[in-house]
């Protein structure tokens, strides 16, 4: 953690629990956020000291009112600016001077309008750099503690919401209203509520770094619009998951693709930004949402219920439909229905009619009373083999609704295991669902919800439990010649290595490459190519040419010196004749790799997540299909076993249909070497290694082609 | 017009407007921070100083005056 970054952790301290608060640049006119502010906390019952700041006015409601945040005699803990942005720097200054270490600046105005605003909120970065200040802001909502011995809502939002165990941070003010709306209809509680807007200081990994050590949070949400530092984004994820095991749910918007089209290798048209932000959250354990309504289904299912320690549900319904539908996003989920003991069995064939049906899903029919819901889940609950439970209704003309609902709850209190519920309909089972979101019962209009909710918070049980990652050791690698070709190749003014360079790069790393030598007369390649060994490979080396085979640059199956002389003959006159301009530095002669399945590895740096690692199965599927997978380098052997197995064409190096399996684990050594490559050599933007040719299982792999781009920007260490 | 006069003047709008005592009123007070003017006061501000001179000043300029010192400078390349 960097100094400043341990600052912000000890100055949230006194932002979320402050004893005094100034609000600096209040005023009496209502329906203004100056006003709103300091109203909001006034009226929320705050447990501290409130000074109104105002030039020129004597109070503020019936408080009274100072000129300056210096005039105040006594300390204050926490400094909210809501003076406009042409002085909120001047108030910042003077917060400074009076020793206040936790500030927000709501003041809209800054980075978000361009050009004056972005000096003007660099300007607030050096002042609080200055006084060791720490700010959240500007252009935010502000923030809301419902800590009963806290209570503040500086916040521009219509109320308190309810308390509750759910910490959410937004980069959006306006959606921070909306989804306290939405919440207070759901009864849906939080413990911190937080608009960080544009994150100028304080930003969400501080604040997620804050909710982990925070007590009252179990659940972290987040709404992002930027991800502006991925890697920190992942290591905080990481540690808060690891530390104290809360999960993380974010909604990042912008699923959008830009720039990918105009990229040079495959991997850069394929590996877009959000692709890469799926990836990254993935492998940090962070639940990436769609929308409000997901997260919070999501969100609620963490909050009031344990994680499921396996996943076998049992489903309680009165309507078959309802419980066949729910059945079937039950699996789709990857769900099981839970077997039943014969005890089960037993107990719910004599406490249910017989119409009922006691397999699960469980039926306990149309006319089905409280007290056979009561004996159905109260079966399934003491049955080892359930580890989840459903309850389903719909509203029949016989149904007691509330007082199913209420027996929910009673009963649900006395087992450690959850329950999810699914009221059907809305308005007469309204009433029935207001019982359950007050005893913290998680609640769900649909089934595909509830079985997507349950099948989430099994999924980060299981990532909880995953054994930490091994270390890899690299020895083998040879950084100081890669490193020396790369270099050679910048001075050079190249912008991609030509391949018997790139060949030698991979070489410095042990991927298996097919080692060959660059030629320069018809002579050379006859005796060079008989002693490499027949059938060859020759393939032109320009650094005018990127697209070999388009300009008739490539022959396979060379297989006598004579051949050899030939193909060295007719590849060069090809080049020459499709490009009269371009520069040949000689052809390159390898062996020809034997066959086997094609795969694509690929490499490229994004701007927020750093270097990235692509895997798909090669040739056509890459283009069409699009089936490939992504990590964020550095990867565990662990990561990239499951990067591989994630593609849809999978099964085709598993052995499908009595083919023979291809070798897996050599395609992992190759991935964790170019891993390794990227993290050593920025000066790498893009590599594509395509194909590389997977022999059967203990036959390993090779390369076959390899682009590598640079740039020259980078410094060399 | 002596730059005194529109200075006297100036004040005049100023204590008027935002209902502060004349003593406030420095070259260096800043309308917002200083003297607790609002957005709308800003703009009363704006409205005032025209028809005292019977300018017409440029609403976007005029509203980035932040001090009385430079409200009076501003004022007077209009006279």
């Amino acid at each position: 953690m960097t100094e400043r970054a341990t600052l912000h952790q000890k100055n949230l301290e006194k932002i979320f629990n402050p004893q005094s608060v100034a609000i600096i640049g209040a005023n009496q006119n209502k329906g203004t956020v100056p006003f709103d502010i300091f109203n909001g906390i006034l009226s929320g019952d705050f447990n501290g000291v409130i000074y109104p700041v105002s030039p020129g006015k004597k109070n503020i409601s019936v408080i009274k009112a100072y000129k300056y945040v210096l005039d105040i005699e006594d300390p204050v803990d926490l400094g909210i600016i809501v003076f406009p942005s042409s002085v909120a720097h001047m108030a910042l200054e003077q917060c400074g001077q009076k020793g206040i270490k936790s500030v927000i600046i709501i003041s809209a105005g800054f980075r978000e309008v361009g050009g004056k605003g972005i000096e003007r909120e660099r300007k607030l970065l050096e002042i609080a750099q200055k006084y060791d200040i720490s700010f959240i802001g500007p252009n935010c909502l502000g923030l809301i503690n419902t800590d009963p011995n806290v209570r503040i809502n500086a916040s521009f939002a219509r109320q308190m919401p309810a308390a509750g165990s759910i910490g959410f941070l937004s980069q959006s003010g306006a959606l921070c209203t909306a989804v306290l709306d939405y919440a207070q209809a759901k009864g849906i509680g939080f413990s911190k509520f937080v608009s960080f807007g544009n994150k100028a200081d304080i930003s969400e990994v501080d604040l997620m770094y804050y909710l982990m050590r925070d007590e009252k949070t179990k659940v972290i949400l987040l709404y992002l619009e930027e991800v502006s530092d991925g890697r920190a984004l992942m290591k905080a994820a990481k540690d808060v998951i690891e530390q104290s095991g809360k999960p993380i749910l974010i909604i990042k918007s912008g699923r959008t693709e830009e720039g990918a089209s105009a990229a040079a290798s495959h991997t850069g048209s394929l590996a877009g930004s959000d692709e890469i932000c799926d990836a990254a959250f993935e492998q940090a354990g962070i639940i990436r949402c769609d929308h409000i309504e997901e997260m919070f289904n999501i969100a609620t299912a963490f909050a009031y219920e344990p994680i499921p320690p396996s996943n076998r549900v049992a489903i309680i319904t009165n309507a078959g439909g309802p419980g066949v539908l729910t059945t079937d996003t039950a699996i789709k989920e990857g769900l099981q229905l839970a077997c039943f003991s014969e005890e089960t069995s037993k107990v719910l064939k004599k406490a249910l009619p017989n119409t009922a049906n006691i397999n699960n899903p469980v039926d306990v029919i149309g006319d089905a009373t409280a007290e056979r819901y009561e004996a159905a889940m109260e079966a399934a609950f003491q049955d080892s083999n359930v580890d989840g439970v459903f309850v389903i209704l719909t509203p029949q003309s016989m149904t007691d609704i509330d007082i199913i609902a209420q027996k929910v709850v009673d009963v649900v209190q006395k087992y450690d295991k959850p329950v999810y519920t699914s009221f059907m309909g809305e308005a007469d089972v309204a009433s029935g669902i207001r019982i359950l979101q007050q005893n913290q019962i998680p609640h769900y209009s649909l089934p595909e919800s509830m079985s997507k909710a349950f099948a989430v918070t099994h999924q980060f049980g299981q990532y909880l439990k995953k054994a930490p990652a091994q270390r890899i050791d690299m020895a083998a690698t040879d950084p100081l010649k890669a490193k020396e070709i790369i270099q050679k190749a910048i001075r050079e003014g190249k912008t991609y290595l030509q391949e018997y360079e790139a060949i030698e790069l991979l070489n410095a790393y042990g991927l298996p490459v097919s080692e060959g030598v660059l030629v320069t007369s018809e002579k050379e390649a006859g005796q060079m190519a008989q002693q490499i060994g027949f059938p060859a490979v020759m393939k032109i080396q320009s650094s005018d040419v990127l697209h070999k085979v388009d300009v008739g640059g490539v022959q396979l199956n060379v297989i006598t010196e004579e051949d050899a002389r030939r193909t060295y003959h007719s590849i060069i006159s090809n080049v020459q004749e499709r490009m009269p301009k371009a520069k040949i530095q000689g052809v390159f002669i390898t062996r020809q790799i034997p066959k086997g399945e094609e795969v694509i590895l690929g490499l490229k740096r994004d701007p927020s997540f750093g270097p990235v690692i692509m895997f798909g199965l090669g040739g056509i599927f890459v283009e069409i299909f699009k089936d490939v997978s992504f990590r964020v380098v550095p990867v565990t052997r662990e990561e990239v076993l499951e990067m591989i197995k994630q593609v849809k064409a999978y099964e085709i190096l598993a052995g499908a249909r009595g083919r023979s399996r291809r070798d897996v684990e050599a395609i992992a050594d190759a991935i964790l070497k170019l891993s390794q490559l990227a993290i050593d050599h920025p000066q790498i933007t893009e590599l594509d290694i395509n194909p590389l040719i997977v022999l059967e299982e203990g036959k390993g792999c090779f390369v076959a082609d390899v682009k590598v781009l640079l740039t020259n920007e980078l410094e060399f260490n | 017009m002596e730059k005194s006069e529109v200075k006297a003047r100036v004040v005049n709008v100023i204590t008027s407007i935002l209902e502060i005592e004349e003593a406030l009123v420095t070259d260096e007070a800043n309308f917002i921070f200083d003297l607790g003017a609002d957005s709308m006061q800003s703009l009363q501000l704006v409205a005032g100083f025209e028809e005292e001179f019977d300018i017409e000043m440029d609403e976007d300029k005029a509203l980035d005056v932040q001090t009385v010192g430079h409200a009076v400078d501003f004022i007077a390349e209009y006279l």
